[in-house]
This record gives C-alpha cells, sequence and structure tokens, in this order.
C-alpha cells in the first residue's frame, strides 16, 4: 500500500508514492535516483549514507522518509557538480583526501554540517576528528580528510578576518 | 627521459575521478540497477559441521513475487576455487561453516526476496565441528573434505586431508646452526581474523542476453578471474561472459575472489530477468574472504654480538571451510618469516589448514603483517636479553645490495638501511628517555611487487588527447591515475589530457588484476611501452609528410617537433582518420627474477619481484590503569622507487597504516562455538578518526631497475608493519610482550596484572 508523499531535495519538490517502512536513503536511491547517498551497513554504523535534514547531518539509512516530509534535505548533488564543485569538494579534491570515495559523500556533508553549526571560529583538529568519527573510512586514516576541512574552515576564518579588519 | 625533468609523473596532481567521486556522480557496483531488476538473497547455513539431510523451498517458489529459487539441485554440480577446486555454489550434502550458502531467492522486491529464505525448510544433522587448525593437524582429525583427493588443484599445490596448501623453504643446515649457537630463541605468535572493510558491500548484477551471453557487473578486484570462475561454475566458454567494473568502493584484497556474482548469475538465468545482489554487514563478517587468523612459531640461534645464524619457522593459516587464498597466503609468509635479515640457515614451513569457518581471503600484503609481527616482536626479545639496541641489532642483520634472498635470488636496489636509519630519526629514536608507562617501537620488513602481466590500448583522439583503455580497475588508491600520467608525460600531454576506460571483459586486453601492489607499476610499465608504440607511428607518419628523419624527432607540449616545424597532436591524430585512425598498444610482462629451485618447496610465490623495503616506528603511552594503549605519533619510511604522485603514495601509507593498527589494536572476527559473536559494524572494531593518531610518511626513493622511472610497488606494505611496530613500543612502555593480535587494552591489564 503506497501513500502519496512530497519531499524537498536539493532545493527541488518531488512528488512520490511511496511504502510507510522505506527510508530516506532507499527513496533517493531508489526512486529518484540520486545514488550519490550511498548504500552500506544500513544500520547507522557507517555514515556512507549521510545527508543534511534542515542542515543537520542524518543517516538517512535509518530514516523514514515519511518523517522527512516538509523538511529541507540536502543531498551531496546539491552541494556541486564537478564543474562547480564546493569548497569542500574542492578541498577533498585538491587534499588527496579522496580515495575509493565510498564514504566521501557522508564525508563531505558531515563536515558541512559542523562547520555550518560552529561558523564563528576555526575548529582545532581534533575537534574535526570529533566531528567526523561517525563515518568510517577504510582508505584515508582520515588525514587528508581532516587536512581538506581544516584548509576550508582555515579559509573561510581567513575571509571573515579581513571582512571583520577595519 | 629523465625521472627529475618530469612535469607530470611526480607531480602531486589531483586524481582524475576525485571530482567524480567527490560530487557523488562516479558509479560503484553497488549503484548499478538494471531496468526490470529482481534482487537477490543468499540463505546460509546456521550450523558450523552439518549433513543436509533436506531443503525444500515449495513454499518459497509459490510465493507471490518470487521469482526463482535455486539449490544444489538446480545449479552444474562443479568445484571450484583459486588454488584448490573445493568450493561449491551451494553446500550439496554437507555444510561447514555458519554462512555456508544453501540456496538463493531472486524477488521483485528485496523485502519479499528475505521473507522466501524465511519459507525455506532445511534439516542439518550436526557433525562435530572442528575449530582449531592445529586440532585438525592431528593424525586422527576427522577430515573436513573428505573428498579432497578428488579436487583438482594447481600443480605446485601439496596438499594431504585437512592441509590444503603446504609450502617450504630451506638453505643450509638449521639443525648444526641451532646446536653451535651462543643463544637459540623460540616463540609462538597468534593472530585474529581481519575483515578487509570495504566501506562498499560487494555486490552485482547480472542479465542474459537474446544470444546467451552473461553480463555481469562486479565490484571484483580481478575481472577477468571472475570471468574465469564464472565460466568454471556454469560451464561456458569464456567469450560468453562479460565482466563490466563500474566503479570499486574499496577492495583490499577481500574482494580479489568472487563475491555474489555467482548468485546472481544463477538466479538470473532461472528467472530470465536480471538480478541485483548486495551483501549485508553481517554476510560480510560472517562470510566474505577475511585475512586469515594464523599461528606462527620462530626459532632463531644467534650469536653473542645478535647476528642471526639460523632461523626456523612455521605459520599455520586458518584458511576456515574451504582453501580461498590460503595455500598462496600461507606461503607468502615465509618470505616474511625471513624478513630483511641475512639468515645463513634456514627452514620455513607454511600450513594452510581447514577448519569449520569463514573461508578467508588474502587482504592486503595477506600474510605480512603476522609474519612480520612474530619475527619483529622476537628481534626485540633477542635484542633485550642481549643487551643490544633493537636498531642496532637490525642494522647488525639486514641484507645489503647484491645479497641472496631466501630463494637465492640476487636483492637489487636494498634500502632497508636508509629507511631504518630515516624512520628511527624521525621518532627520535636516540632520545628514549625512561618514562614510566611510555616507550618507542621499531619494525622493518619487505615486501614484493607482483609481477604478472599487463597490457594497455590507446587511442590519439582528433583533439589530442588520450584514451586509456586497460583491464586494470581502479580499487581507490590512484593507481590508474598513476599510470595516467606516465602515460601523460610519455606523450607530452597533460593528466587531464587521459581518459580512462572503463573495465569490460568484452573489450579490455588482458591484466593480471589489482592485487599485489602492482597496478600502477604494471600499468605504469605497459602505458610506457604503448607511448612507445605510438610516438613510433607518429614519427614515420610526419617523416612520410615533411621529409624529416624520425631519428631527428621528439614530443614537445603535445606536438611533433621536426627540425623547426612544430606538428599538433591533434592535427595529426585527425589527418589519420583517413588511416585507420591511430592506436597503439603496449604490454609489461614482468618477469621474475631467477632463483634457486632447490631452495623452495611447494611454494606458488617461489620468488620476489622488485622488492621494496620499510620501516615504522611508533611512540605509544599505555595506561597502567586501563591499558589502554594511546600513540602519539608514528613515522613510516617506505622504499617507493620513484614516487609517481606522492600525496596518493602517502595516501596508501596513511591508510595502510590506519588498517595495520586496526589489526594491532582493536580488530578480530570473534568466533564462539563456530558463530561470529560480533557480526556487525558497531562490535567490529574499525579504527574511527578518533582512533587514528597523525601518520608522518618518508618516501624513500632507490630506483628499481624495473618500475616505471624507478617506481616500486606501494600499495601494501603500509598494513605489514603496525602490529610488530606496536607490540614493540608497548614492550619498551611496559616491558610485557603481547604475543596475540589484537594488542587489546584487555590483554594489556591482564598481563600487568600478572596473569599469564
Amino acid at each position: 500500500m503506497r501513500n502519496p508523499l512530497t519531499l524537498t531535495i536539493n532545493g527541488e519538490q518531488h512528488d512520490l508514492l511511496i511504502e510507510p517502512h522505506w527510508t530516506l536513503l532507499h527513496v533517493l536511491r531508489g526512486q529518484i535516483g540520486l545514488a550519490g547517498s550511498k548504500e552500506n551497513c544500513l544500520e547507522a554504523e557507517c555514515g556512507v549514507c549521510t545527508v543534511l535534514l534542515d542542515g543537520k547531518a542524518v543517516n538517512s539509512c535509518i530514516l523514514l522518509a515519511s518523517l522527512c516530509a516538509g523538511r529541507s534535505i540536502v543531498t551531496i548533488e546539491g552541494l556541486g557538480d564537478p564543474e562547480h564543485l564546493h569548497p569542500l569538494q574542492a578541498a577533498f579534491v585538491k587534499h588527496g583526501a579522496v580515495q575509493c570515495g565510498y564514504c566521501i559523500p557522508g564525508m563531505i556533508l558531515t563536515a558541512k554540517s559542523y562547520l555550518d553549526e560552529h561558523p564563528d571560529r576555526m575548529p582545532s583538529r581534533d575537534e574535526i576528528r570529533e566531528a567526523i568519527s561517525g563515518t568510517l573510512c577504510r582508505c584515508t586514516g582520515y588525514q587528508k580528510i581532516i587536512d581538506a576541512i581544516a584548509a576550508v574552515a582555515a579559509e573561510r576564518a581567513g575571509k571573515g578576518a579581513q571582512e571583520d579588519a577595519p | 627521459m629523465r625521472p627529475n625533468q618530469n612535469t607530470v609523473a611526480g607531480r602531486r596532481l589531483p586524481r582524475l575521478d576525485g571530482a567524480a567521486k567527490a560530487t557523488g556522480r562516479y558509479v560503484y557496483g553497488t549503484d548499478v540497477t538494471l531496468p526490470g531488476t529482481l534482487y537477490g538473497k543468499v540463505l546460509r547455513s546456521d550450523m558450523p559441521h552439518a549433513r543436509l539431510t533436506r531443503i525444500d523451498v515449495s513454499a518459497a517458489r509459490a510465493m507471490r513475487g518470487v521469482r526463482a529459487v535455486i539449490t544444489s539441485a538446480d545449479v552444474p554440480q562443479v568445484r571450484y576455487g583459486n588454488a584448490v577446486k573445493d568450493q561449491t555454489v551451494f553446500a550439496t550434502d554437507t555444510v561447514r561453516f555458519v554462512g555456508h550458502p544453501l540456496a538463493a531467492v531472486a524477488a521483485d522486491t528485496l523485502e519479499i526476496a528475505e521473507q522466501a529464505l524465511s519459507a525455506i525448510a532445511v534439516e542439518l544433522e550436526p557433525l562435530p565441528p572442528l575449530f582449531d587448525p592445529e586440532a585438525a593437524l592431528a593424525p586422527d582429525a576427522p577430515l573436513l573434505h573428505p573428498d579432497w583427493q578428488d579436487y583438482v588443484a594447481l600443480p605446485v599445490i601439496a596438499r594431504e586431508g585437512n592441509i590444503a596448501g603446504r609450502s617450504r623453504m630451506r638453505h643450509g643446515d638449521v639443525e648444526a646452526a641451532f646446536a653451535q649457537a651462543h643463544r637459540v630463541y623460540e616463540h609462538r605468535f597468534t593472530t585474529a581474523l581481519q575483515h578487509a572493510g570495504y566501506t562498499e558491500p560487494r555486490a552485482a548484477s547480472a542479465a542474459w542476453d537474446s544470444t546467451g551471453v552473461l553480463t555481469v557487473w562486479s565490484n571484483g578486484q580481478l575481472p577477468f578471474e571472475v570471468q574465469a570462475t564464472l565460466a568454471d561454475i556454469l560451464e561456458l566458454p569464456v567469450s560468453r561472459i562479460r565482466v563490466v567494473v563500474p566503479g570499486i568502493g574499496g577492495g583490499f584484497g577481500g574482494k580479489l575472489r568472487i563475491g555474489v556474482e555467482h548468485f546472481a548469475a544463477l538466479l538470473a538465468r532461472q528467472s530470465g530477468r536480471p538480478v541485483k545482489m548486495i551483501t549485508t554487514s553481517e554476510e560480510e563478517l560472517i562470510a566474505a574472504h577475511p585475512r586469515q587468523a594464523a599461528i606462527i612459531t620462530v626459532k632463531t640461534a644467534v650469536s653473542a654480538d645478535g647476528r642471526i645464524l639460523a632461523r626456523q619457522g612455521r605459520v599455520v593459516v586458518d584458511c576456515g571451510a574451504c582453501s580461498g587464498s590460503g595455500p598462496g597466503t600461507g606461503a607468502v609468509a615465509l618470505q616474511c618469516l625471513v624478513g630483511p635479515y641475512r639468515t645463513p640457515n634456514l627452514l620455513m614451513e607454511s600450513l594452510a589448514v581447514y577448519t569449520n569457518k569463514v573461508p578467508s581471503g588474502s587482504f592486503r600484503a595477506p600474510s605480512g603483517p603476522m609474519a612480520n609481527f612474530a619475527v619483529e616482536s622476537q628481534m626485540d626479545i633477542i635484542a633485550k636479553d642481549l643487551g643490544i639496541d633493537p636498531l642496532e641489532i637490525r642494522l647488525r642483520n639486514i641484507v645489503r645490495e647484491g645479497d641472496l634472498g631466501p630463494a637465492g635470488e640476487v636483492l637489487k636496489d636494498v634500502s632497508i638501511e636508509e629507511c631504518l636509519r630515516r624512520a628511527a630519526d624521525a621518532i627520535g629514536w636516540h632520545d628514549r628517555a625512561a618514562e614510566p608507562g611510555r616507550g618507542k617501537g621499531i619494525a622493518c620488513s619487505w615486501w614484493m611487487t607482483t609481477g604478472g602481466s599487463s597490457a594497455v590500448f590507446i587511442k590519439l583522439n582528433g583533439d589530442g588527447t588520450v584514451a586509456l583503455t586497460s583491464g586494470a580497475v581502479e580499487l581507490g588508491t590512484g593507481a590508474l591515475t598513476g599510470a595516467a600520467q606516465i602515460l601523460a608525460e610519455e606523450l607530452s600531454l597533460d593528466l587531464e589530457d587521459v581518459r580512462v576506460a572503463t573495465v569490460d571483459t568484452l573489450h579490455v586486453p588482458y591484466d593480471y588484476g589489482a592485487q599485489g601492489s602492482r597496478t600502477a607499476f604494471s600499468v605504469g610499465n605497459a602505458c610506457r611501452a604503448a607511448a612507445a608504440d605510438l610516438r613510433q607511428q607518429l614519427f614515420a607518419l610526419v617523416a612520410a609528410q615533411h621529409g624529416v628523419p624520425a631519428e631527428e624527432m621528439m614530443l614537445r607540449d603535445k606536438c611533433v617537433v621536426a627540425g623547426d616545424k612544430r606538428i599538433p597532436l591533434a592535427d595529426i591524430a585527425r589527418q589519420q582518420y583517413t588511416g585507420g585512425g591511430l592506436v597503439a598498444r603496449g604490454t609489461a610482462l614482468n618477469p621474475p627474477p631467477a632463483y634457486d629451485p632447490a631452495r623452495v618447496e611447494n611454494h606458488p610465490l617461489p620468488v620476489w619481484n622488485t622488492p621494496s623495503f620499510h620501516a615504522h616506528a611508533a611512540d605509544v603511552s599505555v595506561d597502567t590503569e586501563t591499558g589502554e594503549v594511546t600513540i602519539n605519533r608514528y613515522v613510516v619510511a617506505q622504499d617507493v622507487g620513484y614516487a609517481i604522485n606522492p600525496t596518493y603514495i602517502e595516501g596508501q601509507i596513511e591508510g595502510g597504516v590506519s588498517q595495520g593498527l586496526g589489526q594491532a589494536l582493536s580488530e578480530e572476527i570473534v568466533y564462539q562455538d563456530g558463530r561470529v559473536l560480533n557480526a556487525n559494524l558497531t562490535d567490529y572494531k574499525m579504527p574511527t578518526s578518533l582512533d587514528v593518531p597523525p601518520i608522518e610518511s618518508i618516501l624513500v626513493e632507490c630506483p628499481s631497475a624495473a618500475g616505471p622511472y624507478g617506481a616500486k610497488g606501494v600499495g601494501e606494505p603500509p598494513c605489514i608493519e603496525p602490529p610488530a611496530t606496536i607490540a614493540n613500543a608497548v614492550a619498551a612502555a611496559t616491558g610485557l610482550w603481547i604475543t596475540s593480535l589484537p594488542i587489546t587494552a584487555e590483554k594489556i591489564l591482564l598481563r600487568l596484572k600478572g596473569e599469564p
């Protein structure tokens, strides 16, 4: 028995018919064709399915799609495209933070959520470590991921300092 | 062309697939969904060893939305496998591990497929299980494969009963050396099952076309082995099987052997529909291809000044229910048991042994970390006993240029001293002020650059760019970006001018596969050969047109430079459309060096190609109240021969070390009575961003004769030394050697409290 549902994803409305038990990840990948949100444990243990819900990073694999009505969903496809990379995406590529890349959409969205929540200061590397600790990466040892996030944060802090300057 | 004049190779350029991956546009195996696809699931045994007396799928077949149900009765009765053909698609009459496939279902949805699995009636009569590989070696142990003598195996493999493979290396007379030595040390070490931990589960989609050709979209590391294994299982010629590898979310050796491709293919054949399958985390942890648990005994004789006189070693790898990668993995441990040390007398034996556990595979540097943990821990134990500095005892024993390796091969481009000294200097080895609960450890090793052939086709496009087609897949390491850097360098192109084609066995040339630290090395060599072929063609065309001798031409800035003329490659490519276009080919054979066959017995990899050398050092603190280990600093000095792209080599080192730290400190697939107790990603503890310390990489460049611009294999070595390095650092901090992996806080605390 499928029910109608309207979701706002990357700023666009999608009118859907869904089963009540479908997760947001299932709908994104299976119904809408946004495969950038990745699939692995389906138990909120690995973080590769992370999306932004009203700006906050959430594991879409355990979130019922029906609970997302009326809320803003942003997936990795909503951040930038290969010709117009978001600063976090550009930094991940530049700093060698991408290897197999399977965890990277979730990592980037987790980082965005964290940086957006802390707009006024430069986080330490340990704070960045803490912020991304819910997303497993097996390839990189996290070092270059932290480099990339720190670089974006530093650039933002630099810009802020310039704007504040008299 | 001299490496130090390179403008593309050797540079920290961003990888070719980076933007696609960072924007979620890159397509992985799990992303392939064919129109009208069904979803497949596998029913697995919940007993470790049992007779399968009845399986009834009639209720499952009758369910609405179920399109295919298959058991052993529905598939060819074929045995397949890599070294030993001892595996069947489904259990026929005996189940041999918890997780052993019994049946598979394809249905309109995953939910229906799961419901159908629970509608299958299975009757199992328990048989006495065998979990301990040493017990399996006992003369009166029950045979887990009573028909083992009927199995087909590679000619090199020696088998007997529960032993799926036995290899030996020998030289000199160890007994005489033991009798005359200053001291003889003997220790036993154990290591645990470790999952490769790729974040993309194994996945496959399969579809049969109207001509009877099967296409499988796989995320396996060895598309040609997947093709050959499917040919065995389906009893078809390889030309009827097409394997496409869209993209791979990590493999680390765990995706070498076939995963779920065969189930998808068989279900697709029975249903007449495409079938997609993805393994769950639980299936990954109970029924994938983890790194074997091993038992290693090492006996070493030394002189009073700490020189190795003889070493005898035995490694028992627990293959689980089928041999999997076990025979080769066990054998490779032997070179690591010798290590990068002069060993005048040696006698090494590996045994790959069947038990009622998960069939295991060949995770990154398959048996290297286990063997290295044993010999490098023992080196420190010896050093302490003899009152010699651990760095010094290593420097006294390391191999030198021109020495003979364990198979009697001549060792070339040996850099172990530089690696040890640079790692030691970086960690501050000579500043080890006594501080309770804090210590520094060091360990070193060597490893092969696996041989096997590669071929590439390159096509010069009308816009001057090049398409690179090879059978090598990109696991995530960046190896194909590295190969493309070499190709671009050779053709005076920018890296972005090289487009790497997706692997499809229908049209790509053969490649031995993404394994054994070989892809950038071997495909890079093939790219150099292909570039030479293309240059020759270009120069011949220009010579015919402009009358300049080909010997006086060169490529520069995307042009053929002929005397005072500069002809853009794009122009030549377009002109040559009337001549069938410009296509070139290159191959790399990577032959093994000469060795002494009298030193090896039944060893599938008797001699190592282009070995690399490396040393790791760590500074750790141990909390004596909790046993918790904190890594303050971690340093790697690794000889990479020539750093094709330093950024991604550092990435290999940082990632490999973090996997090694997982094996050292936390990772273990825990079995109790044949069942895995921690089959989920919360209880199976891979390092998170909070667990991995900063890792400092020192890239040593001692060029090899065989690799592109002198490169050596890079990918596997970083995970070899971490367990030994941590064990030695923990010992320096506590005075205690933990001889079983992982070195958990619990083990340390029990030892600190005086328990054995």
